[in-house]
């Protein structure tokens, strides 16, 4: 029977040259390590987010007066309901944490540099809607956790003049968070955001291929000028298929592995008390904190003491990073020759850990 | 050095610059000012902490013109078990809190504090069964007939009310008034069905904390228990002993409810394990198959 389907396909699209070129001879450098599989593991994360996604959609209801009984009817009524919300709630955290190391792995690396520029902020777009995915999709359970956490965050864009107010505003759908903003916040997780990030990630995706993978920097690997566009084909590498899936598909393993792990013995890390209570706009929690991932842009937020400049800071650190390849164009991509550059890698994941950690318990 | 790019090293300075003048601002004297406004703008409102809605019946006791011996109210309050059930000054003694003017009109229904004989009907507005049963009581008869037997402030204090327990039948209390003795039949007839709730209580939390909604479960033990204490107020000891299987069979069911979710919990941990070692398992399988295919 499949070897039928694999002739019927044959003759159709030629499955078997693509195989041949895109898999077998496909070549990716010899000295390639385990944090280049980590693109992948955040496609699968990404994958397993819309699976698990689309079956909380079923049985979810949109609408304020019962977004919350329906979350509570997945977990307690549906049969595995609870297992597919503990997924996506555990695998969206796990995603968020994969693609912040790939990004970092990838700048340590030096995988930024020319010709890969596109390649890089393509990436930084996708943790940049990997973060709006999960802002939306915090306040869908419209419990008091996500309705606070939400109110903080769209509070935010009051810190601009002029048009701060309207912005606020308009994310809400009024002046406070309501059930018009979680309709706002529903559209836009499972129409807008789906549709924008595969859009991206074909871009990613095609870009990496097209350029090919960038060989690790710490070899004797003699770096090519590039002048014109050239496939990095790794003539001395070893095949695509089976030797690099396979290990990317190990390091799926593993993350699946991590994410059950938490789902059996740490059921709550994700989910406090508060994400188990209704949403009481009247009633604000004591010590409401964000998401682990938006800790230490809280905390800077909260040292800096005036809130334009902090939420200012925060757009341009953004934005420095984002556009990082265009700012260093030094052709050195070995990080350990450049002792400045790896301080300030070090020095800012060390300041993101400690306002995270800062964050966390003042 | 020379490895070193000029343009990165000079955005590097800047960003040193840019954290080193955040941190050294923040902590500048003159940043307190800004500080103030912005955890005011920012962080008080309407997220940062326990909101307590604006009264002027807090702002007025609290402050400096009020009697020394009523100043200490709004602090008792925020102690007590109406203040964690959002139960405010307004509720029992009427009034308007928004509206200073106001706040003590009677157009409003403000009613003060009531005599010490009226105290029962003052509370009985909210717990109604409660006052049913202490007006059929030897307590209430007392205080009906002579104005001196035990009202709720009695035994419950005013504004520092805490959550009731059994604990309040004790010597020290009711010696006050009369021998122990039959108080202390009464509690040993409370004792096992409030040892049960007690118990019920910390199964719920339980699961709270395993992540579970127990808004049914918390709502069923309310009220049984609020049942239960009504039935107590009638100070009727062969009563108590007379309807309490009828509350342990109803804590029973709830509690089979609790166990129920407990093992659901449990099954629900041993398959994400079992599926963890699943997963584990593939890991290592295609580890090794990839191996075989190192040469």
């Amino acid at each position: 029977m499949l070897h039928r389907i694999k002739n019927w396909l044959e003759i159709r699209i030629g499955l078997n040259e693509i195989i041949k070129t895109q898999f077998k001879e496909y070549r990716v450098p010899r000295d390639i390590n385990i944090f280049y599989t980590l693109g992948f593991v955040a496609m699968a994360a990404f994958i397993m987010q819309a699976v698990t996604g689309f079956f909380l959609l079923v049985y979810y209801v949109p609408h304020s007066n019962h977004a919350f009984r329906s979350v509570q009817t997945i977990m307690t009524t549906v049969p595995y309901g609870w297992l597919f919300r503990m997924m996506h709630v555990v695998g969206s955290n796990l995603m968020v944490a994969v693609v912040f190391i790939h990004l970092s792995s990838v700048f340590f690396m030096g995988s930024y540099k020319k010709p890969r520029e596109m390649t890089w902020i393509a990436g930084w777009l996708m943790l940049l809607l990997v973060l709006t995915f999960c802002l939306s999709g915090y306040l869908l359970p419209w419990s008091q956790l996500s309705y606070w956490a939400t109110t903080i965050v769209t509070t935010m864009p009051t810190a601009f003049p002029y048009f701060g107010d309207s912005a606020a505003y308009i994310m809400r759908g009024g002046e406070y968070v309501s059930g018009i903003t979680l309709n706002r916040f529903f559209a836009i997780h499972v129409a807008f955001l789906p549709l924008l990030f595969v859009s991206i990630l074909g871009v990613h995706i095609f870009l990496v291929r097209r350029i090919g993978i960038s060989s690790p920097p710490f070899g004797e690997n003699a770096e090519m000028e590039w002048t014109e566009y050239r496939h990095e084909s790794h003539s001395d590498g070893v095949p695509f298929y089976p030797h690099f899936v396979f290990r990317e598909i190990f390091m799926v393993m593993i993350f699946v592995a991590i994410m059950f792990f938490i789902i059996a013995f740490m059921p709550t890390l994700f989910l406090p008390e508060d994400a188990n209570t209704p949403a009481d706009p009247f009633r604000t929690p004591a010590h409401i904190k964000p998401e682990w991932y938006f800790l230490a842009p809280y905390q800077m937020l909260k040292l800096i003491p005036n809130k334009f400049l902090g939420v200012a800071m925060q757009i341009i650190i953004v934005a420095v990073f984002i556009l990082w390849p265009f700012l260093d164009t030094k052709k050195e991509r070995n990080i350990l020759k450049r002792r400045l550059l790896l301080s300030a890698f070090l020095i800012s994941v060390a300041v993101w850990i400690i306002l995270a950690i800062w964050g966390r318990y003042s | 050095m020379r490895h070193i790019n000029k343009y990165s090293a000079r955005l590097f300075f800047v960003f040193l610059l840019s954290l080193l003048a955040t941190f050294v601002f923040s902590s500048l004297e003159g940043a307190e000012k800004y500080k103030e406004i912005f955890e005011k703008e920012f962080l008080a409102e309407p997220w940062a902490g326990e909101q307590i809605e604006k009264s002027s019946c807090i702002e007025c006791h609290a402050s400096d013109i009020m009697k020394p011996e009523f100043r200490n109210i709004p602090d008792e309050w925020k102690t007590s078990w109406h203040y964690e059930n959002r139960v405010s000054c307004h509720d029992c003694h009427g009034g308007d809190p928004k509206d200073a003017a106001m706040a003590m009109s009677p157009q409003r229904d403000f009613a003060g504090a009531p005599k010490y004989s009226d105290v029962p009907e003052f509370c009985g507005k909210c717990h109604i069964g409660i006052l049913k049963n202490y007006l059929e009581s030897g307590h209430g008869k007392a205080l009906r007939s002579k104005g001196t037997g035990p009202n709720c402030v009695t035994c419950h204090g005013s504004h520092k009310i805490q959550k009731a327990s059994i604990d309040i039948i004790n010597e020290g209390l009711c010696s006050k008034c009369h021998s122990y003795e039959r108080a202390k039949t009464m509690k040993q007839a409370l004792f096992l069905t409030e040892k049960k709730i007690r118990e019920i209580e910390k199964d719920i939390k339980e699961l709270k904390a395993g992540g579970v909604f127990t808004e049914e479960k918390e709502k069923n033990l309310f009220s049984t228990h609020a049942e239960f204490r009504t039935l107590f107020h009638a100070v009727d000891v062969s009563m108590v002993k007379e309807r309490t299987d009828g509350f342990t069979d109803k804590l029973n069911l709830l509690e089979d409810k609790i166990q129920n979710t407990l093992n659901e919990l449990g099954f629900r941990k041993n398959f994400s394990a079992f599926l963890m070692f699943i997963f584990i398992g593939l890991g290592v399988g295609i580890f090794l198959l990839s191996k075989t295919y190192k040469s």
